[in-house]
């Protein structure tokens, strides 16, 4: 036998500049030791690589989190299109590398590059960097401190990028608002646009006057042009604009019609989380679900015509050699024509080995009949969201399914030859009992006894249960996050009620949620916390493997008796307490265009028992047609604003009073 | 007339990887090479079932991490096509790493690809390896009887004897940035299937950066070079 000695040398770290690119000599060398080496290499089809020098403006669009779950954002690929059409500006991408990467760059004092060129981040002029959920903020300042930025917009200047955040997180952006220089509030395709136009005029003065001039730009959100007070008993008071130009309150950006598809979309060389083509068929989501954030902030619905989505399949068919495109939206079997687009599709597709996917089907009869036609003869499972088990609490959250409905669609879903039902659950709901948690286990047994009889005795049960989290800029909003007991009684309730064979229970583990719940519905005091989290190693806050809890513990340990006497008042005031109806909540002042009267009501709505219905049959007035009326194109799904005045009257609640 | 001649559903490709797509999987790179494939509107032969999927072997899998100048991948077709117009429609199809070098017909009967395989050889450079200490590391490991080493995967447990594996081993110039390259010849047959990785492992490099390509497939029956 041979002993393995080290036969290296101690190798001189190469000293990086931030300018030029990384060479990639330097980058390989540290791959032979890395899992997934593909996530960090670029080089994928349909990559854009223009020349540094020939565009006025270059934006680094960054996902922080892996490679594998960023290239799956439809977002990004969006932006990526739209941002490389303009001859003016080149658009590269980064994601965050895994903790051996991040361990290897780091070793070697290597910054964080974009995938094209290989360039330091801190090369660009703007850096954008999504804050699609809040799990992502740990891993947002690890973005920053790889990239060799100062993680706080205070301790950076004109030689560093813009740092721009936008997505759904960012409708609160307060925990995080320290550490970006300004947030896109609402949907980017147009903004994005008007600041790269901007940028060539402002590049190179004080920040703080690049700032200043972009505050024209309307749905932006600048945080230090603006104080956020703070009462004696440690509540909001409000928030307060600086200057006279900041606008007050910021209203969020839609566009009138979907934009293009982007048809040349990157194909990666690795295996990604959805590994297939993306087209968006429907913005938005008419059904009100009152825990839903996305129902809101996406509003209104705005459709592709099936004759674009047919041209769409085929183009990027063509352009990137998927043999699966998924349908984007919601709630896929809400759009108008998706009945007769996907009979178009499957005469055309005949023989081409061409799949499709349609994400968020609704339980209804229809839904099985499009899913039935979609997958053929592959029967992998079907999915139901109930989200609760009780008409009881279905009424509470807007969910309209009755039971004896469900348990007819399952029977159709297991005659049609599904061996799997897959079910998704919330706990912790505003209102629930644990008999509403005990119907869950109930359902499953029922619609397990319905599978064995139709589909054998091979049939599963797949329960997904997730903690429901009051979500800011919806009608739940007001209500407070169960307590850590509360939950594990009723998780406990339902492993009991659902053992044996034929059930899979998956769950959310609780103290992930709470720090969810403290991210989604904090204010400009989670800023400090946050930090001091990720210094104690918190990142990766969205995977099991990763995540620190020590660390957000004990930054709360040393940050909350300052702040408000003890982590049990901290928590309480965040996450456990529910408000009052005037209470000042920190996203006050960004407006996504449905009305905080219209989200009070349905929250009366909703303590009463009382179902809204769905606002394509008739229009309850949220605010949307109010405040974008100059938008408003033919593939919006929004009635007729001549029968909305009568949706203001007040005894409008429930669907039962409809016509 | 040469067998390659006569029109055949089964093509056979040889092309080349580097840079990035070194650092794809194997199970990637059929992937890539059907979306390829795919967006040159080439009538793949699929399987039935469940889960179609294009018919298509490759010579020998690629190590994730490894480059290849001569790589084989056998493909089945529908309909025939002329290898020069499979060629032009390739062109721009494939990703900036991956270039196709040549394209023949190959009977349908042949024998799959991965059942011909004798040898691969493979070339890797290094950086920062003192030479001699390198050159006498070689020498030992050719001259053990036998290297045992842990299995990967799931029979983690179990040893196999990688000195069995090595046909050839020398250590060469290598251009700058390199210091030195290692050249090596190693069995790749069902069951018996060296990884160069291992050999590194098994010369003490295991952290050493490295550039490693694949620089050869040998056949049982056909002794030249593939590639030369």
């Amino acid at each position: 036998m041979i002993d393995n000695q080290k036969l290296t040398s101690n190798t001189q770290k190469p000293a990086y500049n931030s300018q030029s690119p990384i060479l990639w000599e330097n980058i390989e060398a540290l791959l032979h030791q890395i899992q997934k080496p593909g996530r960090y290499v670029g080089g994928e089809f349909n990559a854009i690589h223009k020349p540094w020098e020939t565009v006025t403006t270059r934006v680094c669009l960054a996902f922080p989190d892996l490679y594998d779950l960023g290239m799956s954002n439809f977002a990004l690929q969006i932006l990526y299109d739209i941002l490389n059409r303009d001859e003016n500006t080149l658009a590269e991408r980064t994601y965050l590398p895994a903790p051996d990467m991040i361990a290897a760059m780091r070793q070697q004092n290597m910054p964080l590059y974009a995938l094209e060129s290989y360039r330091p981040v801190a090369a660009f002029d703007i850096l954008a960097i999504s804050t699609a959920y809040e799990q992502l903020f740990t891993n947002t300042l690890e973005t920053l401190d790889l990239a060799g930025l100062p993680i706080r917009a205070a301790d950076r200047d004109e030689r560093h990028p813009l740092v721009v955040g936008g997505g759904h997180g960012a409708f609160n952006p307060e925990p995080i608002c320290e550490f970006f220089d300004f947030f896109i509030i609402g949907e980017a395709e147009e903004v994005i646009i008007e600041l790269v136009k901007r940028f060539p005029q402002i590049r190179g003065l004080p920040r703080e006057t690049q700032l200043k001039a972009l505050l024209d730009i309307k749905g932006l959100y600048i945080p230090r042009f603006y104080r956020v007070d703070i009462t004696t008993e440690k509540t909001l008071a409000g928030i307060t604009a600086l200057i006279p130009e900041a606008p007050l309150p910021i209203q969020r950006r839609i566009v009138g019609t979907l934009p293009p598809t982007p048809v040349r979309q990157i194909v990666p060389n690795i295996e990604t989380t959805h590994d297939r083509g993306v087209i968006e068929i429907q913005r938005g989501c008419t059904h009100g679900c009152r825990f839903c954030q996305a129902g809101i902030i996406t509003r209104p619905v705005r459709e592709r015509p099936a004759k674009e989505i047919i041209e769409n399949v085929f183009a990027i068919a063509a352009a990137t050699g998927y043999n699966e495109i998924g349908f984007l939206s919601l709630s896929s079997a809400d759009h108008t024509e998706i009945e007769t687009l996907l009979q178009t599709l499957q005469q055309q597709c005949a023989g081409l080995h061409l799949g499709f996917s349609l994400p968020s089907l609704r339980i209804d009869a229809f839904s099985v009949a499009l899913a039935e036609g979609l997958t053929g003869s592959r029967k992998s499972g079907f999915t139901f969201a109930p989200e609760a088990a009780t008409e009881v609490l279905r009424r509470r959250i807007n969910k309209e399914i009755h039971t004896e409905d469900l348990l007819t669609i399952a029977e159709e879903v297991f005659q049609r030859g599904w061996r799997t039902l897959k079910l998704y659950f919330m706990i912790g709901l505003p209102g629930e009992t644990d008999e509403d948690v005990l119907a869950i286990a109930d359902l499953a047994h029922e619609l397990r006894r319905i599978g064995a009889r139709l589909g054998g005795r091979k049939t599963e049960i797949h329960v997904s249960i997730s903690t429901f989290v009051p979500k800011p800029q919806t009608a739940f909003q007001w209500e407070a996050l169960a307590d850590a007991d509360t939950i594990a009684r009723r998780q406990a309730l339902l492993f009991r009620n659902l053992r044996g064979r034929g059930f899979k229970v998956s769950w959310n583990k609780y103290p992930g949620t709470a720090i969810e719940a403290l991210l989604t519905r904090g204010d400009r005091r989670l800023n400090l916390i946050i930090e001091r989290a990720w210094q104690l190693g918190a990142r990766f806050d969205a995977w099991d493997e990763w995540w620190n809890l020590d660390a957000w513990e004990q930054a709360l340990a040393e940050l909350a008796p300052g702040l408000f006497g003890s982590v049990e008042a901290l928590q309480k005031y965040y996450m456990y307490r529910e408000r009052s109806e005037d209470e000042t909540f920190p996203w006050d002042h960004l407006l996504s265009g449905v009305e905080r009267r219209f989200l009070l009501q349905d929250m009366h709505r909703s303590r009463a028992g009382e179902f809204l219905s769905d606002c394509r049959e008739m229009c309850h007035a949220c605010g949307i047609l109010q405040y974008y009326a100059n938008l408003r194109s033919p593939e919006w799904r929004c009635p007729q604003p001549g029968r909305s005045s009568k949706a203001i009257q007040p005894q409008v609640t429930g669907s039962e009073n409809l016509p | 007339m040469n067998e390659q001649d006569v029109m055949s559903l089964r093509v056979r490709l040889t092309f080349a990887t580097s840079g990035p797509l070194a650092y794809v999987s194997v199970l990637d790179l059929g992937r890539l090479w059907e979306r390829a494939l795919r967006r040159a509107a080439m009538p793949l032969r699929y399987s039935q079932g469940f889960n179609p999927r294009p018919k298509m072997q490759f010579a020998a899998p690629l190590p994730t991490g490894c480059g290849s100048e001569v790589e084989w991948l056998d493909i089945w077709l529908t309909e025939p096509r002329e290898p020069a117009v499979m060629k032009a429609a390739l062109a721009d199809q494939c990703p900036p790493d991956l270039r196709v070098t040549e394209i023949t017909w190959v009977p349908e009967d042949a024998p799959p690809l991965s059942e011909q395989m004798e040898a691969v050889t493979y070339r890797v450079l290094l950086r920062d390896v003192d030479v001699a200490e390198l050159q006498a590391a070689c020498a030992r490991l050719l001259e053990a009887e036998s290297i045992l080493r842990a299995k990967r995967g799931r029979r983690r447990d179990q040893h196999y004897d990688l000195r069995h594996l090595i046909e050839m081993l020398t250590v060469t110039p290598a251009p700058e940035p390199w210091t030195v390259a290692v050249e090596m010849r190693l069995k790749a047959q069902a069951g018996a299937t060296g990884r160069p990785d291992e050999v590194l492992n098994a010369l003490g490099l295991a952290d050493a950066p490295r550039r490693c390509t694949r620089t050869g497939l040998l056949l049982k029956t056909v002794t030249e070079k593939a590639n030369l």
